[in-house]
């Protein structure tokens, strides 16, 4: 089964002391002790961030990480490392970094393969962007349209809250761009194949959209949701740590 | 007359106080030919990392100069007009670390092609490590492991190879690639040496410490390729040694060592019964 799911914000990155997303991804895979691999390419490979990465992930999972700036010190054969993992988690930060990297060292190919073979791709941000065929990702001055790696056939855009993101995607769509889906910080979308099955939520008011073009206009429809917390918790603060 | 186009390609700098660092950062501030120069810092090649970044700051920070430092990891946070920004500054400096990501991130971004505007409006561009080989038409890179033949931006003619006596195993790479010519002929640049182009052709090499060489390398006769050490212009640190900063680190370094070695002494040994 080719599975991504495509946090619009949230996990460890960015919801200290509320695991719901990170469990929820883990408790896809089945696996007791799931094995876990962590690409912080969009952040450059940002030490603070492995280490939150490693504490978040060591009491329930098999983590590891790989490093494209310092390839000589991690996994020989990044190709069967990556096809071994139960779920690929791939952070936050530049998608047009994380894009250009990734194709230079042909992780890109060795993740489509990943994919095929059954490993669940998750991310959040830029980690979320770069499964779509077409990304609305806000990163120099603008927001701009950018084409990601297509696993799945849709646009995407996160922290969907943001209204500049909201216009942008909007605007996109009636330029041509295919439709797709939105998530705000917390909310994540569970996709098998190109075909969405479920939303989640970390926090009760966290909601994903769909959104598709009619004519010179764009209907957006808020879809149902999932919360994954047993009993309502007060909101939790959102740290945002990288914008895509 | 418009101004000349100008790179300098270090095989190896760093912003600390190790020898020949500090003579190279007032050489650059000299080759700026501008009273209280701009000069930024393109960390790229690094990740964007943090130290890198902080090293640049405190050593630009104490000269006579405006440093700046643009980090394509976090345009998200800190959104800046690329062209407008790097065209506004007196000098541009590449950072080292890996040069395909460096190569693979610029082009991403499209950064190549303002760079090369900004070289040829005559910002001085200076790169080390990763950010010199990437203005040559190819170099050796270890960015994927093993050292391997890669290909630069192509401004300067010929190739370039970093940390030259440092680095054996990337020094044999590059000697049996110009013998091969999977590579031209190059320059071997060793840590705290370097390489002056102007409008492409090699004006000068310079050196900041005693054993430090720039090699001409050529394919040979048929018996591997030639080497030959180049005469360089010797940098003096003009600055008075800064007496108390240099014992205040080298105390610093003791103290740590010290506690270091109290730290191992008290650590349980694996396999050892107390």
């Amino acid at each position: 089964m080719r599975q991504v799911v495509a946090f619009g914000g949230g996990g460890f990155s960015q919801e200290a002391g509320n695991p719901l997303l990170d469990d929820y991804v883990l408790g896809l895979t089945g696996a007791t002790s799931p094995r876990v691999c962590f690409l912080p390419t969009a952040s450059g490979d940002a030490d603070h961030y492995i280490v939150r990465f490693y504490n978040a992930f060591r009491d329930r999972a098999r983590p590891s990480h790989i490093s494209l700036f310092r390839r000589e010190r991690g996994v020989p054969d990044i190709r069967s490392h990556l096809l071994a993992q139960d779920l690929i988690y791939v952070g936050g930060g530049s998608l047009i970094s994380l894009l250009g990297v990734w194709r230079a060292h042909g992780i890109d190919e060795m993740l489509r393969g990943a994919y095929e073979a059954g490993v669940i791709l998750c991310g959040l941000s830029a980690g979320s962007l770069c499964w779509f065929a077409e990304a609305v990702s806000g990163y120099h001055d603008e927001v701009n349209r950018v084409p990601a790696l297509g696993f799945v056939r849709h646009s995407n855009a996160v922290h969907y809250r943001d209204g500049e993101r909201r216009g942008a995607f909007h605007r996109h769509l009636v330029e041509g761009m295919p439709g797709g889906y939105a998530a705000e910080d917390g909310a994540a979308l569970r996709f098998v194949g190109d075909e969405l099955v479920e939303v989640v939520a970390s926090r009760p008011e966290a909601r994903a959209y769909k959104l598709e073009q009619r004519g010179s206009r764009v209907l957006e429809t808020r879809l149902a949701t999932r919360y994954l917390g047993a009993k309502a918790p007060a909101v939790i603060p959102l740290v945002r740590q990288a914008a895509a | 007359m418009s101004a000349s186009r100008r790179i300098l390609a270090l095989g190896g700098h760093d912003f600390d106080r190790r020898a020949g660092n500090d003579a190279i950062c007032d050489l650059i501030v000299e080759l700026a030919e501008s009273p209280r120069p701009r000069i930024c810092l393109l960390p790229t090649a690094s990740g964007d990392h943090h130290d890198q970044i902080a090293r640049f700051r405190r050593a630009f920070g104490e000269r006579d100069c405006i440093p700046q430092v643009i980090t394509l990891f976090r345009l998200g946070e800190n959104p800046v007009d690329l062209r407008k920004e790097l065209l506004g500054q007196d000098v541009i400096y590449a950072g080292g670390g890996s040069l395909l990501n460096l190569i693979a991130i610029w082009r991403a971004h499209g950064l190549h092609e303002i760079l090369r505007e900004c070289w040829r409006e005559g910002i001085l561009i200076v790169g080390q490590s990763a950010g010199a080989m990437c203005w040559f038409q190819g170099g050796i890179t270890s960015s994927s492991g093993e050292p391997t033949v890669a290909s630069g931006f192509g401004l300067l003619p010929g190739s370039a190879c970093v940390h030259y006596l440092t680095e054996p195993v990337r020094r044999r790479r590059f000697l049996r690639a110009i013998n091969a010519g999977e590579l031209e002929p190059g320059l071997g640049l060793e840590d705290q040496a370097g390489a002056l182009f102007e409008d492409g052709e090699l004006v000068e090499t310079i050196t900041a410490r005693d054993e430090a060489a720039v090699w001409e390398v050529a394919p040979g006769n048929g018996n591997g390729a030639r080497e030959s050490e180049m005469y360089s212009r010797r940098l003096e640190d003009g600055r008075q040694p800064i007496n108390d900063t240099r014992s205040d680190i080298l105390e610093l370094r003791q103290t740590l060592a010290a506690r270091a070695t109290r730290r191992r002494a008290q650590r349980r040994r694996p396999g050892r019964l107390d």
